[in-house]
């Protein structure tokens, strides 16, 4: 299983990465939402063991024999709500980027040329 | 000892500097000073440090040396430390004594108004840096000083920076001395270095270690180049003609006095520790004579008299360099009495010809004459500056010009004395010009005056329409007089300083008036005034012979090589630096794909380049790829399906089916987290995967169907050879990952005592049973915190970026004619935009009863959900960020269902730019609160509990609400944003 995970991650990065090379703003910014993902899923996988049942320990405080790892999930979880933070943040960038130059178009956003 | 008076050298400048700038500031506080009481005070603040300077004076002589050590850096084992010698006290006098002059002199100079306060607030504060420089104790302090010399030199030199002539000049210095003070940095760290010190008291006295040592060449070819640049050592030279477009006061302090000495300092100061060596003794002859034989010549071809004084500066300061690097003491001795009497004739002349300037509008040598009528304290003034430079005697420069060819004569070095004893009787001859032709010969041609416009010093007079002679306000010559004065003074009391000299020196030296027997150097001294009084007699042919002769400009090369000042326009230059910076620049494409295919073929060549990071994980491949036990089918096909509409999202352009598709495997990955199980993470996964599906529709509303379509048409435009391309660096960034992923799970430590940890302490330590939420709001509860944080700014980001656009007063001003334009554009924009096929989400087009009635509703109801996740964050799955989200979707549904204006009536309570703040304040009170009673930072507190409902409330609790808060809001503020349809109104 963690073979194939290892491998379904780097398939989602590989995409991630083309889609982030689009001429096209807003696939740009799908590019990096693939990439976000890709990550959450990378922390999955390399969770320390594989469990049956949640991460929650009895009210005697003695956890069940085979939960999952929750520090992973506690990573994911923070990962996550930050990944959309940035997400919006770029499609707002993409809002007043249409707005000031009339396009998605990255290659006509050219004011870093002189 | 530590010396805390020295200080005050620092303090008071800058102190002063701030005072006195704080009143140019505004033309109203400026008018409240008057500009000679303004000078006079400046001139009693320079004269208490002179006196201070004084003071010290006698336990100089006596051998004592004073440091002031102050912490600065003590992990880097830095200290801020001052340390005063001779050498250093020599320069303090200087700095200071010349200074009060200046000051004085200042105010009668410049007219009423900004100027002066901003003027001398920059000289004061040109002092405490060169103070700084030469009572550093530190090689760290003395370059900061170095630089800052340097920086307030640029500012002063195009202090009358309308005129592009100004602002050429400081350009032009600044990227002489500052490139020469990279050069300094360089040198002085590997001398550091070489030392095992960067204090100088401690570095002086390592001499034969760094002479040995192998970094010598380089240290001192630095700091040669340094020194050279500072001090307008040829062929650095020609950066100081160009600086007389400073006010003069400014060019009589800084570029003859003080700071082109600062080079001569350096290398006096270092002269123990790196000279007396071939390579020393070689480099600073050669380029100190040269450098003194360029000045002395160039100075006779001027016709301004500003210019000429510049270029005979330069030639004393190729002497001085020069006679620092001969090997025995005879030179310094020589230097030390240079110094002095350079420093006092040189300004005074400045002065002279400031006033000068001043009076008649016109420093140009062919059109002044007779002045002496008018002017007669000047005159006499100019006539003891004149007679010291020829170096008649019983000025203080016969004594220094008659120990400069003593000391080339000790060593019989012929050549160079030869060269030495031509350039020092030219002076002279310029010196008799300026007098002679100036004040005495000709006659007062005022007419001529009248016809010159240059005179800009201070813009009074410009408005005039022509230059009447007004005489110079008696106490003007109060400087000059003072100066010169000194020259006689000190001339004839040579002897006294026989024991500041030897202190300054290092070196036991006496110094005469009368030499005790009169050798061929004093027969030499005497010839080279005779030849300066012959070549005076025939000074016009002589100047038509120099102006026949055709001389390489220093600028026409600057401005090839490096450029002017201006960067655009018809006054840019091609010079081959910015060619070269066009040809830099079509490398830069400006296009930000290819700068990321860049920066991913760069990690990748990190990775597999040696050592090979990437091929050296062990991975464990073939075991662990045969090992499918625990496959789990539905995780699988989960798994499937996200990469399959990830992947169909990127290969169907319409951008709504691909935020479908995208929406579809973030379905499908929450699936898996749920399948984990990870029944926390997957409920935030689900909804924040609702949250950004429904963003990214809002964006795509807001983007004009025109420019969508454009950018379609153009991907499927998008040649192969790039698409080849971008496939490979993909699927190359790709493997990567995968052989790291595979690295990752295999080397999983098993047992694993980190997770072990969390479960077994959970419940014992914070009371809760969800051990991720424990580990969110307390064991990782700093990683949390600093998360929202980060998750307020971006939200607060959004908002400003899109309601807020272009408000900056500074491109308001900057460019406002454009701005007024562009908004214009946009304001039209958003009117086309009501019209639009985008325009009708934001009428309510999904409006109908049944949608108003439930988004009416969601809002209440979702609070109240969030507020059960809160309560129950530390036992059952959800916790602050479900919470947040939660009541954030219930707001963005609100938007789209009753457009922005109604939804602000409706959550008229909601402000959620403000409440993203109230949420990090609570999480840091409640953070802070355990630090009152002794305990740590976001320390673990149990409040109370509720034990029928299985509530417990805890500063976890808090927490989780400051988590809600500051989500809730920060969704709510990136809806509001991208919702708000008239984001220019404002303006």
């Amino acid at each position: 299983m963690n073979t194939i995970f290892a491998l379904a991650t780097g398939i989602m990065f590989a995409m991630g990465v083309y889609q982030l090379l689009r001429r096209d703003l807003i696939k740009s910014a799908m590019g990096f939402y693939i990439l976000f993902t890709a990550i959450n899923l990378l922390l999955l996988a390399v969770g320390a063991f594989d469990g049956v049942v949640p991460a929650y320990v009895d009210s005697g405080g003695v956890p069940a024999e085979t939960t999952s790892d929750p520090l992973v999930q506690a990573l994911i979880l923070t990962a996550i709500v930050i990944s959309f933070g940035t997400y919006a943040l770029l499609l707002g960038m993409i809002a007043v980027t249409s707005r000031r130059f009339q396009t998605v178009d990255s290659d006509r956003v050219d004011n870093l040329k002189r | 000892m530590d010396e805390p008076l020295l200080l005050i050298f620092l303090a008071a400048p800058f102190a002063a500097s701030i005072i006195v700038g704080w009143f140019g500031w505004t033309q109203a506080r400026a008018d409240r000073l008057t500009t000679p009481a303004l000078g006079w005070t400046l001139a009693a603040v320079m004269g208490g440090m002179f006196a201070l300077g004084l003071a010290f004076l006698p336990g100089i002589t006596a051998g004592e040396t004073h440091t002031l050590s102050l912490e600065w850096m003590p992990q880097i084992g830095l200290t801020f430390l001052l340390y005063l010698d001779g050498l250093g006290l020599l320069f303090v006098l200087l700095v200071t004594g010349i200074g009060t002059g200046i000051m004085a002199y200042a105010g009668y100079y410049l007219e009423p108004g900004r100027q002066p306060p901003n003027f001398l607030g920059l000289m004061l504060a040109f002092s405490g840096a060169m103070l700084g420089l030469v009572l550093a104790g530190n090689v760290i302090t003395l370059f900061i000083a170095w630089e800052l010399t340097s920086v307030t030199s640029y500012l002063l030199i195009g202090f009358k920076g309308k005129d592009p002539e100004a602002r050429r000049g400081a350009n032009m210095a600044l990227f002489i001395t500052a490139s020469g003070g990279l050069a300094l940095l360089v040198g002085l760290l590997m001398m550091g270095a070489a030392a095992g010190t960067h204090d100088l008291p401690a570095m002086l006295s390592s001499g034969d270690l760094l002479r040995e040592h192998p970094y010598y060449t380089a240290i001192a070819t630095l700091i040669m180049i340094g020194c050279f640049t500072k001090s307008a050592q040829f062929p650095f030279h020609f950066w100081l003609p160009n600086a007389m477009t400073a006010p003069t006061p400014a060019s009589a302090f800084l570029h003859s006095a003080t700071m082109v000495k600062a080079g001569v300092y350096l290398l006096a100061r270092f002269y123990p520790v790196l000279g007396d060596t071939p390579l020393w003794e070689s480099g600073l002859i050669t380029f100190g004579l040269a450098t003194m034989g360029v000045g002395a010549v160039l100075a006779l071809r001027q016709r301004d008299l500003k210019g000429s004084l510049a270029y005979s500066t330069i030639s004393q300061l190729g002497a001085l360099v020069a006679l620092i690097g001969l090997p025995n003491s005879e030179g310094l001795k020589a230097a030390f009495v240079g110094i002095l009497a350079h420093a006092l004739y040189k300004a005074a002349l400045f002065l002279i010809v400031g006033a000068v300037d001043h009076s008649t509008g016109t420093r140009d040598l062919t059109k002044l004459g007779g002045l002496r009528a008018v002017m007669p304290g000047f005159a006499i003034a100019t006539g003891i500056a004149a007679l010291s430079m020829v170096g008649a005697p019983p000025l203080l420069n016969f004594v220094g010009k008659e120990y400069m060819f003593d000391a080339y004569y000790h060593i019989e070095n012929y050549a160079a004395l030869a060269v030495v004893w031509v350039s020092a009787a030219l002076g002279g001859t310029m010196a008799l010009i300026i007098f002679w032709d100036v004040f005495i010969g000709g006659a007062v041609k005022p007419e001529v005056w009248t016809a010159d416009s240059r005179h800009d010093d201070h813009g009074g007079h410009d408005d005039h329409g022509g230059h009447h002679f007004h005489a110079p306000h008696p106490l003007m010559v109060f400087a000059p007089g003072a100066l010169v004065g000194l020259s006689i003074l000190l001339g004839l009391g040579a002897g006294l300083l026989s024991p500041f000299a030897s202190s300054a020196v290092g070196q036991s030296v006496t110094l005469y008036l009368i030499p005790p027997e009169i050798t061929l150097v004093f027969w030499l001294s005497m010839a080279a005034i005779a030849t300066a009084v012959g070549v005076f007699l025939i000074r016009q042919p002589v100047r038509r012979l120099l102006d026949a002769i055709p001389l390489p400009s220093g600028p026409a090369a600057f401005r090839a090589l490096i450029g002017s000042a201006e960067t655009a326009g018809a006054d840019r230059s091609n010079s081959l630096l910015e060619r070269a910076a066009d040809a830099l620049l079509t490398t830069q494409g400006g296009k930000i794909r290819y700068y990321l295919v860049v920066i991913f073929l760069g990690v990748l060549a990190v990775l597999m380049l040696p050592p090979g990071v990437l091929f050296n994980i062990d991975m464990q491949l073939p075991s662990q790829a045969l090992d499918l036990t625990g496959t789990d089918l539905l995780k699988l096909t989960l798994l499937g399906l996200a990469l399959a509409a990830t992947l169909a999202s990127i290969l169907f352009p319409p951008h709504l089916l691909a935020t479908l598709l995208l929406g579809v495997a973030g379905y499908a990955i929450g699936g898996i987290f749920l399948l984990e199980p990870a029944p926390d993470v997957a409920l935030v996964q689900f909804l924040v995967e609702t949250l950004a599906t429904v963003l990214l529709v809002l964006i795509l509303a807001r983007t004009p169907a025109r420019e969508r379509r454009e950018a379609i048409a153009l991907a499927r435009k998008q040649g192969r050879p790039g698409m080849v391309r971008d496939i490979v660096v993909s699927v190359m960034i790709g493997g990567a990952v995968t052989v790291f992923a595979l690295a990752a799970t295999g080397s999983r430590p098993t047992p694993d005592p980190i997770a072990a940890w969390h479960l077994e302490n959970t419940y014992r330590e914070v009371g809760a049973t969800d051990v991720v939420a424990a580990i969110v709001t307390d064991f990782r509860a700093m990683d949390t915190l600093v998360e929202i944080t980060v998750f307020a700014l971006a939200a607060l980001g959004v908002l400003t970026m899109i309601t807020r656009p272009g408000r900056s007063k500074f491109i308001m001003r900057r460019q406002s004619a454009e701005l007024t334009q562009e908004l214009e554009a946009v304001r039209e924009e958003a009117a086309a935009f009501e019209d639009s096929e985008a325009a009708p989400i934001y009428r309510s087009a999904f409006s109908n009863p049944v949608t108003r009635v439930s988004a009416a509703l969601v809002t209440p109801i979702a609070l109240l959900i969030a507020v059960g996740h809160i309560l129950y964050g530390g036992v059952a799955p959800g916790d602050g960020f479900t919470a947040g989200v939660i009541g954030g979707l219930a707001v963005a549904l609100t938007y789209i269902i009753f457009g922005y204006e109604e939804t602000r009536r409706r959550l008229k309570w909601l402000h959620p730019a403000p409440l993203i703040g109230v949420g990090l304040l609570v999480a840091l009170i409640n953070a802070g609160l355990p630090l009152l009673a002794g305990r740590e930072f976001l320390a673990h507190t149990s409040i109370a509990g509720i034990d029928f409902a299985n509530i417990k409330f805890a500063s976890s609790t808090v927490f989780e609400f400051a988590i809600f808060l500051t989500v809730f809001a920060g969704v709510s503020t990136i809806m509001e944003a991208i919702a708000h349809p008239m984001e220019v109104e404002s303006i």
